[in-house]
């Protein structure tokens, strides 16, 4: 603590790995906190797009109709993420082939011994399956969410239809930040893992295949560095 | 249940329908119970993490479990 409070009046640096490479941020803060924050905000505005919500866009930033179990009163939602939808494309495809794949089988092979009656039951059953496959599907990319608010980030992990698991962290536990980006599809359709590692009991957390992970990981950055100056005000919660 | 006004014992015997007909029968069964825990699921989830689609995913998970029973109580007529 004492280390903050000495070094307002010189220069801090923040170590972070952007695109798989280690850089270095560096931000004179001002005497005054107050002054701090409002050039935080004035920066973070310049950089990011304009507060964005739609229920079922993979990147929501301050989203206004979001809630979750744990969050205090108090606290702000600045981001909501998930998996980029363009993930989603391998398991459209093969429920695409799932609801084509009996007037096919009908085409290929002949189904002429089995019973009209058991014809339509497993009909009716294939396409059962389907519909579970596909809702699955949705709901593991719809519920699989990484929350970001002005004090914590919690990564909420929808590992199928009956196990969920959700971990969160302080956002002054943060320690390091690491976005990574490989491969030609998340190099055209910008999405990407954010790594994060904290000093919290879970020592890190994956934002995996999140779009514009660099955005993702500047936000975090500033919501680092506004909690310090908080802190500084004595505005801790 | 009469199997021969059926006409299908052309190439498969008759104990082996019979096989077929209670493996689906407990199937179905079974699936109707899994679409009761996707439903309670999909209700816990909407409680834990409230985006305002909650209706949707709602009606989907409903459909899903209504589509279930009625291909049980099809089967259970049909075979």
């Amino acid at each position: 603590m004492p280390e903050i409070f000495n070094a307002s009046k010189e220069e801090i640096k923040m170590e972070g790995h952007v695109g798989g490479v280690k850089g270095h941020h560096s931000r004179k803060l001002s005497e005054d906190p107050l002054q701090l924050k409002k050039s935080l905000q004035i920066s973070i505005q310049k950089e990011i797009p304009e507060p964005y919500h739609n229920a079922v866009s993979a990147f929501n930033y301050y989203p206004h109709k979001v809630h979750f179990v744990g969050a205090d009163k108090q606290e702000k939602i600045v981001l909501l993420l998930r998996r980029h939808p363009i993930t989603n494309l391998p398991w459209i495809f093969m429920a695409f082939v799932m609801v084509l794949a009996p007037l096919l089988m009908s085409f290929v092979t002949g189904v002429d011994f089995v019973p009209v009656s058991y014809q339509i039951i497993f009909l009716l059953s294939w396409y059962l399956i389907t519909m579970a496959y596909v809702t699955e599907k949705f709901l593991s990319w719809f519920f699989n969410v990484n929350i970001l608010t002005d004090e914590r980030i919690f990564d909420v992990d929808f590992v199928n239809l009956i196990y969920r698991e959700i971990t969160d962290a302080n956002i002054d536990q943060i320690q390091d930040v690491t976005v990574q980006v490989g491969g030609v599809i998340r190099t055209m359709f910008n999405y990407g893992d954010v790594i994060i590692q904290t000093a919290a009991e879970i020592p890190q957390i994956d934002f995996k295949a999140v779009p514009k992970p660099d955005v993702v990981a500047q936000i975090l950055r500033e919501l680092k560095v506004e909690e310090e100056a908080e802190r500084l005000e004595g505005k801790v919660r | 249940m009469n199997l021969d006004n059926l006409g299908f014992f052309t190439s498969v015997s008759e104990p082996i329908w019979l096989m077929v007909e209670a493996f689906t029968m407990i199937g179905l069964f079974l699936y109707v119970i899994f679409a009761a825990v996707v439903l309670r699921q999909v209700n816990h989830m909407t409680t834990t993490l409230e985006v305002g689609f909650e209706g949707a995913i709602k009606t989907v998970a409903w459909l899903h479990l209504i589509f279930a029973i009625g291909t049980l109580v099809i089967a259970i007529l049909i075979l």
